[in-house]
């Protein structure tokens, strides 16, 4: 019965993959990203940030959503490693990242959303191994769209806590604050 | 099936609250051994535990606590005196009892492991073997308090039984006289009345009735009951009322103060158990009651005063037998008034009132901005009620910390046992309450510390006394409540930290250099990083996957922190500071670059107006004159973002915050006020950010930041550090 039920799951998974994906393309400094419309809860736009002291450029700030504090990241500074230029097209998509204790709500902050994609798996190709300035994990592949190419992101990659609050200490300590142990070494 | 999976599910927590209860109460014995109610409560758990286990039918439960508790009733009975000994086999026997409630609640249809069984009839061998072999009838009325009767008695010390015999006596087959010849088997007849005042005259005398009523001074031993069977042949055809003796009352004013408080009982009832009635009687006094409720001829008297107007007992027995069950009323309704809630549903409660207070905040704002006068009225009474409504959430999850500390009494008295070291815990301060979620999260890290103490800690008797300190050593548990939040110490006598093995560790292990130039708290805070013991060799009591530094980091989740004091020869202290609740506390809020951030107001001591001119500033050395004193700041806005230009300032104000013994200014653009504050957690992306703990929503639907004014103040501190003293 197990074992039934497991090869049914693997049909499923199986007709995933040729099934078309749909992917949310949005504009980050002028450039098409695309996440999988499975990953995204929500888009939201702009409202008030409240930005949080003495944290690097990628970490935009935090907003209030429907009474839960939300933190938001600057895609831009993630990827581009200048922060974004919020405009009236600015919108944040509202993802969800596991975590060790289970979910986490993130925003990403981006230019502009653009669609919603039909991407047939025919027309996704691997990451190339350089060419672009982002960094290779972040890319979980190339996808072909009318002779374009758009950059699917591994959001797991992009927005991983571990790096993202460990990233968040290094520029604490440049702020001026160092860890117990950094402080007695010195 | 649910149903009984939860009925199971309350009686493990039952069974483990009462085995909690019955460690606590073994520990209490142990210093006091004749503590009468700690004795009733060991009893007690025992036999609730017997109790439920019977109803699911877990034989083994049932078959060993029967044990513990007919010991424990000889005990309660001062048949067996509690001593060392049995207290360690009880202390045993509390253990298995969990783990066979534990084996029953996992397999309970499976049969007990031999290794259980055999541990089961060793401890039933352990138990029994010392108590003395006669078995008890608790039923029994003490019998010294009925053999005061002997020897001279007058009448008052006589019982009266009066028979009134029914016409029909007779033609029954009754012959008065052979009662009263039985009666005298009994005891001795002091005096006898007979009278006839029914007899009709002559003609109308029927020689086949029985006229007689006879009024018996009877002395004897015996109990009512004893002397009521003595009629019982004669009870459908002879009215019979025993008084019982006025000396006895006395007895039975004692026996119902000793009367079990268990439950409720009725008068009749507990008439019944002393003995001061019979059970004819209660029923004969019910009868007329019932009698006179139906009839409405007069009006239904309670069945105290019935049983004093049929001559059954006297005023004060019943007296007293009614204030008893006042008394017992009155402690089962205290019992009863608690009640188990599910500690999710009390979690949504808060979560719930926490929102409530965002949208009370949110109405407030909107009533001030549209200017509503009538309105403001009706918002600032809500306000008032809502704030009422918040710190009664609260309480609800506040629990005394006594408990948890009560636990490790047990893990003192096995480790020191273990070690083989005298060591005694002091508990004080078991009454200051804090929320239950915190009490929680700090079982483990005090569970650490407190072994920490009683191996690393306090000395081997011989060191001890070799250094002029009793053999004897102590640990104490501390708690009490300082500004908003509570402090929770565990101090010991020992030998305190050994600050020069904790460097040649700390170097060893490249923590430090050499050339560390360290105070002698920094070596202290040392303990705390990772990978530090100064213990030679481990003990199969560290090594439980909790170090010092997980202790720490458990601490600070909980936004505590915790500080150590140690004088060699003299011992170590280590306090932990905690918050009283981890939901909603009262927040100062100020501004400082257009940002609103959250002071915890209890870490506000004042505001006071930066102004150069009354409080002498010193720009370059960052610090002010307040009264006298030198108060260091910061400025918040300048330290957050980029340092503003000199016209963009306006008038600033400080915030004068004090953390433990210090006190630090902290200068913002604009004070906003008292804000009450539900704290949102910012997640796992900001946990390595010191300065702010958290956030909450404002009314305006923003998100301001909580600040960590001591994590602020700390890492303020060590940035002037560095760039005072550039890196070597």
């Amino acid at each position: 019965m197990s074992n039934l039920i497991r090869k049914e799951s693997a049909g499923n998974a199986l007709a995933v993959q040729e099934q078309v994906g749909q992917y949310l393309t949005f504009l980050v400094d002028k450039e098409s990203f695309a996440v999988s419309i499975l990953d995204v809860k929500e888009i939201i736009e702009i409202a008030n940030i409240t930005h949080v002291p003495l944290t690097p450029d990628y970490i935009h700030g935090v907003i209030n959503l429907r009474g839960n504090v939300v933190p938001v990241i600057d895609l831009c500074a993630r990827l581009k490693h200048h922060p974004a230029e919020v405009s009236k097209r600015s919108c944040i998509v509202l993802v969800e990242v596991e975590v060790a204790e289970g979910t986490q709500h993130i925003g990403m902050l981006v230019d502009e959303v653009r669609e919603i994609l039909e991407i047939p798996p025919t027309n996704i190709q691997p990451a190339p191994d350089f060419g672009t300035d982002i960094r290779t994990d972040f890319i979980r592949a190339m996808a072909r769209v009318d002779e374009v190419f758009i950059i699917l992101l591994a959001i797991n990659k992009v927005l991983s806590l571990e790096e993202l609050s460990q990233l968040g200490r290094i520029a604490d300590a440049q702020a001026g604050h160092t860890g117990e142990q950094a402080a007695l070494i010195n | 099936m649910s149903d009984f999976d939860s009925a199971l599910k309350i009686f493990a927590q039952e069974a483990e609250q009462l085995l909690q209860d019955m460690e606590s109460a073994l520990l209490t014995l142990e210093t006091d051994p004749n503590d009468g109610e700690t004795i009733n409560s060991l009893f007690r758990a025992m036999h609730t535990i017997k109790g439920s286990a019977g109803l699911f039918g877990f034989n083994p439960i049932v078959a060993f606590t029967h044990e513990a508790e007919s010991v424990l009733d000889k005990v309660r009975n001062g048949e067996q005196a509690i001593d060392a000994g049995l207290i360690s086999v009880l202390l045993d026997s509390k253990d298995h009892t969990a783990k066979l409630v534990e084996h029953c609640l996992n397999c309970p249809d499976a049969a007990l492991p031999d290794e259980l069984a055999a541990t089961s009839s060793s401890l039933i061998q352990r138990l029994t073997g010392k108590s003395p072999a006669h078995t008890l009838q608790s039923t029994d009325i003490p019998s010294p308090l009925l053999s005061e009767g002997g020897g001279n008695m007058s009448l008052d010390d006589s019982w009266l039984i009066s028979l009134d015999f029914k016409y029909d006596a007779l033609r029954n087959g009754m012959d008065p006289l052979s009662f009263l010849r039985y009666l005298k088997t009994l005891g001795e007849i002091k005096d006898i009345l007979t009278f006839f005042p029914d007899m009709p005259q002559d003609a109308e005398m029927n020689p086949e009735s029985c006229y007689l009523h006879f009024k018996i001074a009877f002395n004897s031993d015996a109990s009512k009951q004893t002397i009521e069977a003595v009629f019982e042949f004669a009870a459908d055809d002879c009215d019979i009322k025993i008084l019982p003796p006025n000396s006895k009352v006395n007895d039975y004013l004692q026996l119902l103060d000793a009367l079990d408080e268990d439950h409720v009982s009725r008068l009749g009832d507990m008439l019944l158990q002393i003995g001061a009635l019979t059970a004819n009687d209660v029923t004969h006094a019910l009868n007329r009651q019932a009698r006179a409720r139906q009839t409405d001829m007069e009006p239904v008297k309670p069945i105290g005063e019935i049983l004093i107007e049929q001559q059954v007992v006297q005023q004060p027995v019943v007296d007293q037998a009614l204030k008893k069950q006042e008394q017992t009323k009155q402690k089962v309704a205290a019992e009863s008034n608690y009640i188990r809630v599910d500690a999710g549903k009390l979690g949504h409660l808060i979560n719930l009132v926490g929102e409530l207070v965002i949208s009370s905040a949110a109405m407030n704002l909107i009533v001030d901005r549209h200017g509503l006068s009538d309105a403001g009225d009706v918002a600032a009474s809500m306000n008032s009620l809502v704030n009422a409504i918040r710190d009664t959430a609260l309480e609800l999850r506040m629990v005394q910390i006594g408990e948890t500390f009560s636990r490790f009494r047990r893990v003192v008295r096995d480790v020191s046992n273990e070690l083989g070291k005298e060591i005694e815990l002091k508990i004080y301060g078991g009454e200051t309450e804090l929320d239950k979620t915190v009490v929680e999260k700090i079982n483990d890290p005090l569970t650490h510390l407190i072994r920490n103490s009683l191996d690393h800690g306090i000395e081997s008797p011989e060191q001890r006394l070799a250094a002029g300190k009793p053999a004897q050593g102590s640990v104490q548990l501390n708690a009490y409540h300082e500004s908003g939040h509570i402090v929770i110490q565990i101090a010991d006598d020992g030998a305190g930290l050994d600050s020069e093995k904790i460097v040649a560790k700390a170097i060893a292990n490249g923590l430090i250099k050499p050339d560390h130039g360290l105070s002698q708290q920094e070596i202290y805070n040392l303990i705390f990083a990772a990978g530090l013991s100064t213990k030679e060799q481990a003990t199969n009591l560290s090594g439980r996957g909790v170090g010092m530094d997980v202790v720490k980091k458990n601490i600070e989740a909980l936004r505590g922190s915790v500080s150590i004091a140690s004088f060699p020869g003299e011992g170590t202290t280590i306090s932990i500071k905690l918050p009283l609740t981890l939901a909603i506390i009262d927040g100062f809020m100020v501004g400082a670059n257009e940002v609103r951030y959250i002071i915890p107001l209890n870490m506000v001591d004042e505001c006071i107006e930066m102004d150069a001119r009354e409080c002498e500033i010193n720009e370059t050395e960052h610090y002010i004159n307040l009264r006298g004193h030198a108060l260091p700041y910061l400025r918040l806005g300048d330290y957050f973002h980029d340092p503003k230009t000199e016209s963009a300032k306006k008038r600033e104000s400080v915030v004068v915050v004090k953390f433990g013994q210090d006190k630090a200014g902290l200068v913002v653009d604009a004070l906003h006020g008292e804000h009450q504050t539900v704290i949102k957690p910012l997640g796992k992306l900001f946990e390595k950010l010191k300065c702010i703990t958290g956030a909450t929503v404002l009314g305006d639907g923003n998100v301001a930041l909580i600040l960590d004014v001591q994590g602020l103040i700390e890492t303020a501190i060590t940035r002037r550090k560095r760039t005072a003293a550039p890196p070597a």
